[in-house]
């Protein structure tokens, strides 16, 4: 399970969270377990470098993008590794919505269509696509494959 | 970013990127934030403005309502021409209905996709009034982006969100909208009124087979997965699925290798894969649903499908499936796992995910014993699950190896793991013969050379630990910890005969080629080339490649990330063996301790992982004990004293009579340590110094000890095997007296081990601080009782001279004073200590007593009357009953009277047909003695209970001592649970952040103020009961989690800034409005609130009682633990001016009259300074009753 896509700026401030299977008094838990994570660890780092967590059974693989951080939080057959392919998903889908790593400001202009992105990548706790054209034909209303 | 502090993250949206780039001044930015209507409830420096806004909150909520609901209707200006101000979800909300009404219009179209759309993401939730408009807009409108929307929210407003109104996307907590609709009786508007309808036309839409409508009957579709949460919809979801698959799926569609994911083929035909990626997607977002035959088929067709995608969640969910019921997957899939099948197409399946399944599936179906006798099935599958080994992923990769390993998700298995290991060891990779490589000859043989899983394994590992990516190291550490696990299961149970681990390698290959005739001579050759690569004349064996490995895996230890170093060391704890040296192991644990980066959580978990080890292992008792020392003297301060209780109990008993003394030993070195200096650097890398260099530290370091002396008292009997019952002393000489000198001397000669424990417990009932001493004296108790002379004696001596006070005089110069309050008498133990002498006395008394008479009826020669056996018996049993009160003794053996009572004990039972086992009627509350009053937590809770006496004597003593097996104290220990719990594996909860380094970022910390304050308010609600918020059906936890989700409205953390500012000029006016002094941060936002210039002046204020309970009828008028806080600050701020509250850091004990003790966490007010002292009120009274009282001011923390 993915439980969790957290998209922080740099000072902390959560711009984007999707929880899925983290009951909701875990929520802020969660929250500033992972913002003080990315305040420890973050600074200095490059771009899409991936750094890893974890909390008893539950593994977490963040990174910085331009001006924001991501979170990606999963257990089971969600583990670094396939957390790092869905950070990857994510990130690549961010730099082309957003044409190259985000400001702030650029990735809430681009708010709505990273919400769709996020939404054709993560559903339901699972992850869905993970291929760019696919993501992109996809928050347009496109099929998947076209003909 | 300079520009966001003091805005939400609605205003960042909303605002003119052009007027954003130069900061504003921070502090003057807030303001307008905080009072639009509908954001402003939801949004962090709103969080502060609550204060003042809470009371308007009611008649806010209700205006969005009113204003959604009539907002078509309204003419109002619509919100984009206001583009600096920030929107609010009202706002959104009629801008949505007007523009669906006009949708048709460029103009609107734009206004929705680029303004109303994106800002509407922001919010949790979407109010289930929108629906009709979302509905109209998906009817009318043919822009694809805003159809997108529309799906994306129609999908938002399906999922049921249960009581709590939450949604699984995160976002600014938005109210509960259908209890919002409840309140406005006439036009509210429920999900009940619009999920059918939505429904029925995403159902519609679901099945229309319109070319031009089939992107949308795929949103659609998507869309419709998200109410699988009601039961009602379920079953015309998957009737709508299959419906589907039915169409798409049967009709058989040969995919053709090499172009399947490239684009081309016919338009139906990929029509037809849309579809069934978009069936077989939603099919997996529906519950499992073992035992029907049609969804393993449908899956099973799924594995066939040419959209990659599909083809994955069609592997999830068989490989899902087959854990439950391996015999129906296996039968299924039939022909599609041998050779040429589509499950070997996987293999080449550009998609990690899919791959993972496949091997998750392979091992589901190997270990299934269902298939035991389908060996053909099971090796289709296995040769599958080795070549994934193969696979370029690491991903997948890992799996692989954790499935040879034999790792399960649910239950781990011994034998499995073992057998595992094993197999790692033994099975060799033959290349799958298939056809495409048969054609090219000269690759052929390259290919298909088989090779060791051993080698490759270890290969593959080996590179990646030399890889940079952290997610890489941490992964291929945790797979060689699951090795490690397989390999201590494989020695467990014997198996390692077989594996030995000094032989080469290749050997076993050319077993298994011998097996495969044909193949024998060239396997030969193909070995003898492998054997030649790695080294002239260098034997493979399994010892040589693990050594290889574990090297690169201790040169990880050197990684910056703190994660992957604590994975690194759980590996090496798992992987290291009993026979091997543990020093290396050791030194780098104690060097990596003394890193601050390690988070108590970390260091839990490794100290949990010993538990597991030694769980596997016993024989690594010793071993383990002193890694776990390391533990208790490197970082006592970030460590869980109960766990490492846990585990020295579990190795002193797993240890084995030859171990016992050496495993006392490196438990109680912990005694012997110099206390810390603080600021010396020098003995970082020393496993022999104490750090703890701040007062946290240093007090869990005392408690430590406490425990460490506890511990020793109790167990010391049992490490020594020495025991009054059945001591080695003949009675006669029972009562030698001895001097001092000579008897220590006699006594440490006969059992060093007791004679070491006495001399550390002695030392520690004199110069240890107060807490230690009283615990010291309470051990050497347990200990006079338990041992025989001439320790008793020797124990009675000292604490007589203890409870005069007379040594102290001698030992005054040596230690001087530390500070602390001497008591009444000479060490201040004398009131303590009487009634241990007095038992003491008591038993000498009876003894002396019993000797005189023996000794009468000896001289006159005659028998003991029964009379005089019964009086005998009485004290018998009288001193038995003393002595129980203290610690537990084993009654049918234990002689209080010395062992020359025995006989005559037995005679008066025989005669009175008394079996000890009839006396054994001690209660739990006899036989848990006064230490375990102090450490009930890791007692037995009932005592074992002996029926007769024929028990083995080294259990009964085990029993006595308190050292039963795990099932015997598995109920009462809080440790046992977390170990129980790590052991199995459990653990997704969210974890704690230490406050102690929040304070570095300062809107973390408000943030964490915050969650406090929620959490505080929990532990006001559950103090009175005993249980804990995390049983999901107490009350307490209903409380906390209403609480936090009306609270939520108010989170904190989410979409907004730290507070723009603490206000000292914004005080005065927030005084006087609510009287929250103690909270700077909620001053100033409600000094904004009343700057600003907004519609609706917040309607009087009520009194906190009645908003709290209001909080609750109306989850819209306030929050539940900001209700809770004012109740009690109000209460707070009655006492005066000079006051303010705080709570306890650390515990403390009160060590006089006019101080008050302590609990941690505590909560407290402030009264007034002196000389480094609060004096403080407590809100209810403390254990001693007391509500007032002087507390150092270092173990309070002022809020």
């Amino acid at each position: 399970m993915l439980l969790a896509v957290l998209i922080a700026n740099s000072e902390g401030n959560i711009l984007v969270e999707r929880f899925n299977g983290v009951p909701g008094e875990e929520r802020l838990h969660w929250r500033s377990f992972l913002v003080k994570l990315g305040a420890d660890n973050l600074q200095g780092v490059k771009n899409e470098e991936l750094l890893v967590a974890c909390h008893k059974s539950v593994y977490i693989v963040y990174t910085v993008l331009g001006h924001v951080s991501i979170y990606l939080v999963g257990k089971d057959e969600y583990d670094e590794l396939a957390l790092s392919e869905a950070i990857f998903v994510v990130t690549s889908a961010i730099k082309d919505v957003c044409g190259k790593p985000p400001t702030e400001r650029l990735f809430l202009d681009k708010y709505g269509r990273i919400c769709l992105c996020i939404d054709e990548i993560v559903w339901k706790g699972l992850l869905e696509n993970t291929d760019k054209d696919r993501i992109k034909r996809l928050i347009r209303l496109k099929p998947p494959t076209e003909f | 970013m300079a520009d966001s502090s003091g805005t939400t993250l609605m205003d960042l949206i909303s605002s003119d990127p052009t007027s954003a780039p130069p900061p504003p001044s921070t502090s003057a930015q807030a303001p307008t934030a905080s009072h639009q209507r509908a954001a402003s409830p939801f949004s962090k420096p709103v969080t502060a403005t609550t204060t003042t806004d809470r009371k308007s909150k009611r008649s806010t909520l209700m205006q969005i309502q009113s204003d959604a609901v009539s907002a078509a209707r309204a003419a109002v200006r619509i919100p984009h021409k206001h583009k600096k101000k920030p929107v609010s979800y009202a706002q959104l909300a009629r801008s949505i209905h007007e523009l669906a009404a006009s949708s048709d219009q460029k103009k609107s179209q734009r206004q929705l996709v680029h303004h109303v759309f994106p800002k509407l993401a922001v919010y949790n939730s979407v109010d289930p009034s929108l629906a009709p408009s979302l509905l109209m807009l998906g009817q009318q409108c043919e822009d694809r982006t805003i159809l997108r929307y529309v799906y994306y929210y129609l999908a938002r407003i399906l999922p049921d969100t249960g009581a709590q109104g939450l949604t699984p996307g995160g976002g600014i907590p938005t109210p509960n909208w259908d209890a919002l609709a409840d309140i406005d009786a006439v036009g509210g508007v429920t999900r009940a009124d619009v999920v059918p309808r939505i429904l029925d036309r995403l159902s519609t839409e679901a099945l229309n087979s319109d070319i031009e409508f089939h992107p949308r009957r795929l949103q659609a579709l998507k869309a419709l997965t998200y109410a699988s949460t009601t039961p009602e919809i379920l079953p015309k979801l998957y009737e709508l699925v299959f419906g589907i698959l039915d169409k798409v799926a049967d009709t058989p569609d040969k995919r053709k290798k090499g172009i399947f994911g490239a684009k081309g083929g016919d338009k139906e035909s990929i029509i037809r894969s849309n579809l069934q990626y978009a069936s077989m997607s939603a099919l997996r977002r529906l519950p499992l649903d073992p035992g029907n035959p049609i969804f393993l088929h449908r899956a099973v067709q799924g594995v066939s499908f040419a959209d990659p995608v599909a083809v994955r969640h069609s592997l999830e969910i068989i490989s899902e499936l087959a854990t439950k019921d391996p015999y129906a997957v296996a039968m299924a899939l039939g022909k599609l796992a041998q050779t040429g099948g589509a499950l070997q197409d996987v293999l080449h399946l550009h998609d990690v995910l899919a791959r993972v399944a496949l091997a998750r599936l392979c091992h589901s179906i190997n270990r299934a014993k269902s298939l035991d006798e389908r060996a053909d099935i099971k090796s289709h599958f296995s040769s599958l699950l080795y070549q994934l080994l193969l696979d370029p992923s690491d991903r997948v990769c890992f799996e692989a190896i954790l499935c040879v390993l034999g790792k399960s998700d649910s239950a781990d298995r011994t034998e499995e793991r073992a057998i595992g290991w094993y197999r790692l060891t033994r099975e060799v990779l033959k290349a799958p013969e298939a056809p495409s490589v048969k054609d090219k000859d000269t690759k052929a043989s390259k290919t298909r050379r088989p090779q060791l899983l051993i080698k490759l394994v270890m290969r593959r590992l080996e590179s990646s630990f030399r890889s940079f990516s952290r997610p890489v190291l941490h992964a291929a550490a945790r797979v060689v910890q699951e090795m490690g696990k397989s390999r201590a299961a494989a020695f467990a149970l014997g198996l390692h005969d077989n594996i030995n681990e000094g032989e080469d390698v290749n050997t076993f290959a050319e077993n298994n080629e011998t097996e495969d005739g044909k193949a024998q001579a060239e396997g030969h050759r193909r070995i003898g080339s492998i054997s030649m690569s790695n080294g002239a004349g260098n034997k493979d064996t399994v010892a040589s490649l693990l050594a290889s490995l574990m090297e690169v895996v201790r040169t990880t230890i050197a990684c910056e990330c703190v994660y992957v170093r604590a994975m690194v060391i759980k590996a090496l704890i798992w992987m290291q063996s009993p026979q091997e040296t543990f020093a290396e192991l050791e030194s780098m644990i104690a060097s990596e301790l003394s890193d601050p980066a390690w988070s108590a959580a970390l260091l839990n978990d490794i100290l949990l992982t010993l538990h597991a080890r030694f769980k596997a292992t016993p024989d690594m008792a010793v071993t383990l004990l002193e890694i776990a020392r390391v533990f208790a003297t490197k970082v006592p301060g970030k460590i869980d004293a109960d766990v490492l209780q846990l585990l020295w109990k579990t190795c002193l008993v797993g240890a084995g009579p030859e171990g016992k003394h050496t495993a006392l030993e490196a438990v109680t070195i912990v005694l012997d340590l110099p206390p810390p200096q603080p600021g010396s650097m020098s003995g970082l890398t020393s496993i022999d110094r104490v750090s703890a260099f701040d007062p946290k530290s240093a007090l869990a370091l005392q408690r430590l000890v406490q425990a460490a002396v506890w511990f020793l008292g109790e167990n010391a009997n049992y490490a020594a095997s020495e025991y009054a019952w059945e001591s080695r002393t003949p009675p006669g000489t029972a009562l030698m007296m001895l001097d001092a000198d000579k008897m220590v001397a006699a006594a440490s000669s006969r059992n060093p081990t007791l004679a070491n424990a006495l001399t550390r417990l002695q030392r520690c009932a004199f110069i240890g601080s107060w807490e230690v001493r009283i615990i010291a004296a309470q051990a050497l108790t347990t200990m006079a009782i338990r041992s025989g002379e001439p320790y008793r004696i020797q124990i009675y001596e000292f604490l007589h001279a203890l409870a005069q006070g007379g040594v102290q005089s001698q030992f005054s110069d040596m230690h001087i004073s530390n500070g602390e309050d001497q008591g009444a008498s000479g060490t201040g133990l004398g009131s303590l200590l009487s009634p241990m002498l007095k038992v003491l006395d008591d038993m000498y008394n009876a003894q002396d007593d019993l000797i005189k008479e023996m000794r009468n009826h000896d001289n006159a020669k005659k028998e003991w009357s029964d009379e005089e056996l019964k009086k005998l018996y009485e004290t018998h049993e009288r001193l038995l009953d003393l002595v129980s009160l203290f610690c537990y003794v084993p009654r049918s053996k234990y002689l209080p009277l010395g062992p020359t009572s025995a006989k005559l004990i037995e005679i008066y039972r025989n005669r009175h047909n008394i079996t000890s086992s009839s006396v054994m009627r001690d209660s739990a509350a006899v036989a848990t003695g006064i230490s375990e009053l102090i450490y009930e937590a890791t007692k037995p809770s009932t005592a074992p209970v002996e029926s007769d006496n024929n028990l083995d004597d080294d259990l009964v003593n085990a029993w006595a001592t308190g050292l039963a097996d795990d099932g015997l104290w598995g109920n009462n220990a809080p440790a046992m649970n977390r170990v129980n719990e790590f052991l199995a594996g459990a653990g997704t909860d969210a974890p704690d952040v230490d406050d102690e380094n929040v304070i570095s970022r300062p809107s973390m910390s408000y943030d964490d103020m915050w969650a406090k304050t929620l959490l505080e308010t929990a532990e006001v609600d559950d103090d009175g009961r005993s249980s804990g918020s995390s049983s999901p059906d107490s009350v307490g936890s209903v409380e906390t989690s209403i609480s936090s989700h009306f609270g939520g409205m108010n989170y904190p953390s989410l979409f907004s800034s730290k507070p723009s500012s603490y206000g000292g000029s914004s005080q005065p006016t927030e005084k006087a409005s609510t009287g929250r002094h103690t909270r700077p941060s909620a001053g100033s936002s409600s000094y904004e609130g009343y700057g600003s210039p907004i519609s609706e002046e917040p309607p009087p204020y009520s009194s906190p009682v009645h908003q709290r309970f209001e909080s609750f009828e109306n989850p819209l008028t306030g929050q539940g633990s900001s209700s809770f806080d004012s109740h009690e600050e109000d209460r707070s701020s009655t006492g005066g001016n000079a006051q303010s509250g705080g709570s306890a850091l650390y515990d403390f004990t009160a060590g006089g009259d006019d101080e008050l003790s302590l609990t941690a966490g505590e909560e407290v007010e402030i009264e007034y300074e002196v000389d480094g002292w609060f004096y403080v009120k407590k809100k209810r009274p403390g254990r001693d009753g007391k509500m007032a009282g002087l507390v150092p001011v270092l173990y309070v923390s002022q809020s």
